[in-house]
């Protein structure tokens, strides 16, 4: 009973030494930016996640940066190279750069910072994309490294900007604390983390681009509640909001105080189809489906208008993507025709599974769908239990009858490669990768294997076009709409940018 | 007394280890899997299986729970999936945030809804009732998340009167804790209006009118002290609705307490972190409901406890 006592005691006098201590109020030099969720890590190369990623960029940076035109630039290496076969590349480090703990950027470091994510036994996040491709690293002197590749890889210098291939501090990284404290290179550093509440990141004096252009602090917070976000706008308690809720979008554009950015997004979203189940394995049944959608319907009704009908299972930024194909139109007659040929003149019954917030996509096929005769059942899911449904195999589908699942991907600007190898390819059929319903076609697999390895763009394009083509035609998905990226700020905020895919670039934003 | 205050604090023990498992077992039969959630949708089965490792997710339930509950009886709830910082720390960092708003809450609702119950009661069928039996109703049924919403947009938005998020000054905890007041404000306003016209018609009473004592004096001495034994019944068992409220409500003004922080774990089935939260609320909750019964002794010395 003494025990009790002396906790209690302890959890008053934390309540009172705790209301006591409140956080730092925003001043005039604070960026405010609000996101829809709160950080997964700390470490760039233990997430995936875009949001996340946004937040980190202003502490870390990779070899080679992006710009706001997307092209690729130097950050920490100065100048690179490769053999003619694609498969050694080198890489010269900038010189005099320093870690926000002091530790000395170089050769040793960034062999470590690879070596975590080939090593199987560390299981990061963010390590299975440089595990397909990526043999070893190596310090050829103080301030030269080489990549050793298994397998020629386009999308290679396009990754070295991405979460996996951020520089962590190799001392923060031995303590294990790279998790919950950051230390990367970049113009700003990690002030404060309040994991229930807030990240704070100040500027950098030692970064070794010089001054950083942006405000003397930016402050991040999130909510998953739209309505509050735009609240939050509307008040100046965030001067960025991102991803801005389409909901709000058309009010907002009338607002001469708020500047609202849309541009073109890689996120596409779609219907995966069982292609183990019956009727589905049925091309000529999938293809009906896709006739039957009314994908403007749903871009209205949805998105509010802000986003594009779907052509093609590459978003538009995506490089090879054709915008000449045309598969689908809205055809509810050339549906029922086809159920018709594959002998379900009366249509059929299937299911599908769809995340609360995009639920309203479910109702929306539910009815457009009834009209060629087909009676789908929606079944709404929270998140976590839905990413357990949408991952099962064959058989666990087959068992509770899943016939689909509704869902988006997005690669970014980082190639077709990372958009058509996990939600296409043969092996990747979940649970092992995001091919949800398990489709196999060895000549796609082929020609996903045969652009991956081709160096020429033209040429490496060209068949992705065919690829493009071949998933059409096939339909394994009912595609539906690319979705745009929608930030809003202030109207006084500038110099804020999106890399296609959501992820905000705030680190030279003046307000 | 004594011994009937150390039989309940000696239970409990009993009750968190109940709880505890109850929670251990209920949150790993949800479906859906941390390390799937936290190795993302491009991760390989390879970095989930790794990713199961790391957290400890490949041991045996039995020993899961065993190393959970060695820990926690050292004060140590384990290390958050998601911040990877220890779960007590973060909780100690978020419960003062939380009691400030639930005692705020509390005090509202006692100080509003009492005084309103005996009006009803003492105006029964009056409009004065009617007015504030209306009111308790509409409290009693409206959603709380969209009264916070409604809230925010009218103070914050276009008034400009009140902050809109987070808990940067005293002004920060007028919406949230109002937010949070309106169900137990109509739920004692309501009891206390029953309590109190039972109370009224009982012999005494009527004997103290006859004996010319004034009606001021009946009603807070008389009627009140002998109503108020449902009422802090139903005062110390709705503690467990208030923290069930403030999970809405934190969710929705970002207030840094332990009821966002269960919304969020709840979403990536972080596990250490949805047992840490329910121990220390199950906690607050048996304390509370332990505190209610002493008061009634206290104000009634007929209630005996054996």
């Amino acid at each position: 009973m003494t025990m009790f006592l002396k906790n209690r005691r302890f959890v008053l006098a934390s309540a009172v030494a705790g209301g006591l201590v409140f956080p730092i109020s925003a001043s005039a030099a604070t960026l405010n930016v609000m996101q829809t969720e709160a950080p997964r890590s700390m470490d760039p190369g233990d997430q995936t996640a875009t949001y996340t990623a946004a937040l980190l960029d202003p502490m870390y940076e990779g070899l080679l940066k992006r710009d706001p035109d997307l092209s690729l630039k130097p950050a920490l290496a100065t100048e690179w190279s490769s053999d003619a076969a694609g498969l050694v590349w080198t890489f010269k480090l900038r010189p005099g750069v320093k870690f926000h703990d002091g530790t000395p950027f170089d050769a040793d470091v960034v062999v470590k910072n690879f070596a975590r994510h080939l090593d199987t036994k560390r299981g990061l996040a963010a390590s299975g994309r440089l595990r397909t491709f990526l043999e070893g690293v190596t310090a050829v002197d103080p301030m030269t490294v080489q990549f050793k590749l298994k397998s020629q890889y386009p999308a290679f210098l396009a990754l070295l900007t991405t979460g996996p291939c951020l520089m962590v501090s190799p001392a923060a990284e031995t303590a294990g604390t790279i998790g919950s404290k950051a230390v990367g290179t970049g113009p700003y550093k990690l002030a404060e983390y309040k994991s229930g509440e807030y990240v704070l990141q100040t500027k950098n004096g030692e970064w070794w681009g010089g001054a950083p252009k942006g405000e003397d602090e930016i402050k991040w917070t999130w909510t998953p509640e739209p309505s509050v976000m735009n609240m939050a706008l509307q008040t100046g308690d965030a001067d960025v909001v991102n991803p801005f809720p389409a909901a709000f979008a058309q009010q907002l554009k009338a607002n001469p105080d708020m500047t609202l950015s849309t541009t073109d997004g890689s996120a596409v979203f779609w219907v995966s189809l069982n292609t183990k189940m019956k009727p589905l394995d049925d091309v000529r049944v999938r293809q009906a489906l896709n006739y039957a959608t009314d994908r403007e319907g749903i871009v209205k009704a949805f998105m509010q208008g802000f986003a594009k009908p779907a052509n093609s299972p590459l978003a538009p930024v995506t490089p090879g993507y054709d915008k000449s194909l045309a598969p689908y139109s809205y055809d509810v007659e050339k549906a029922k025709q086809l159920l018709k040929e594959a002998g379900y003149p009366d249509g059929f019954s299937m299911s599908t599974i769809v995340q609360e917030q995009e639920s309203r996509i479910g109702e929306l096929l539910q009815a457009m769908w009834a009209k060629a005769g087909v009676k789908l059942d929606v079944r709404k899911m929270e998140g976590g239990v839905w990413s357990k449904a949408a991952f099962l195999d064959p058989a666990g589908k087959e068992k509770d009858g899943i016939g689909s699942s509704i869902a988006s991907w997005s690669s970014g600007v980082n190639g077709a490669d990372l958009q058509f190898r996990p939600l296409y390819y043969s092996k990747s059929a979940s649970p092992a990768g995001a091919n949800l319903g398990f489709f196999s076609d060895p000549k796609l697999d082929e020609l996903i294997d045969k652009a991956a390895s081709t160096l020429d763009e033209k040429a490496r394009n060209a068949i992705y076009v065919d690829a493009q083509k071949l998933v059409n035609e096939q339909a394994p998905h009912v595609l539906l709409f690319t979705k745009q990226d929608l930030f809003a700020t202030r109207a006084s905020v500038k110099g804020t940018w999106v890399i296609p895919g959501g992820l905000i670039v705030v680190k030279e934003a003046r307000k | 007394m004594k011994a009937y205050i150390a039989k309940k604090l000696l239970a409990l023990p009993l009750i968190l280890i109940g709880v505890s498992l109850l929670v251990f077992v209920a949150i790993r039969a949800l479906p859906g899997d941390p390390a799937r959630l936290m190795a993302g949708p491009e991760a390989t089965q390879e970095a989930v299986d790794n990713m199961t490792r790391r957290l400890g997710l490949d041991r045996s339930l039995p020993e899961q729970y065993a190393s959970f509950a060695y820990g926690a009886v050292r004060g140590d709830l384990g290390i958050s999936i998601k911040s990877k910082l220890p779960v007590i720390d973060e909780i100690a960092e978020r419960l003062p945030f939380t009691l400030g708003l639930a005692i705020t809450a509390y005090l509202l609702a006692v100080g509003i809804g009492v005084p309103a119950g005996m009006i009803a009661a003492i105006y029964r069928h009056g409009w004065p009732d009617q007015v504030v039996m209306i009111l308790a109703i509409a409290g009693a049924s409206i959603a709380n998340f969209w009264l916070a919403l409604m809230a925010m947009n009218t103070f914050s938005v276009q008034l400009g009167w009140l902050p809109l998020l987070g808990a940067s000054s005293w002004k920060s905890f007028i919406l949230p804790s109002v937010t949070l007041a309106v169900l137990p404000t109509a739920v004692i306003a309501r009891m206390t209006r029953s309590s109190m016209i039972e109370v009224m018609s009982q012999d005494y009473i009527r004997t103290a009118y006859a004996k010319g004592v004034a009606p001021q004096t009946i009603y807070w001495s008389h009627a009140l002290r002998n109503a108020l034994i449902p009422i802090i019944t139903i005062v110390g068992l709705n503690f467990g609705s208030l923290v069930g409220g403030a999970v809405v409500t934190e969710s929705v003004f970002n207030w840094p307490g332990i009821g966002r922080f269960l919304v969020d774990a709840v979403r990536y089935r972080d596990y250490p972190v949805i047992q840490g939260v329910t121990l220390v609320a199950v906690t607050g909750v048996v304390v509370m409901n332990l505190l209610a019964e002493l008061l009634i002794a206290v104000l009634n010395p007929k209630i005996r406890f054996d």
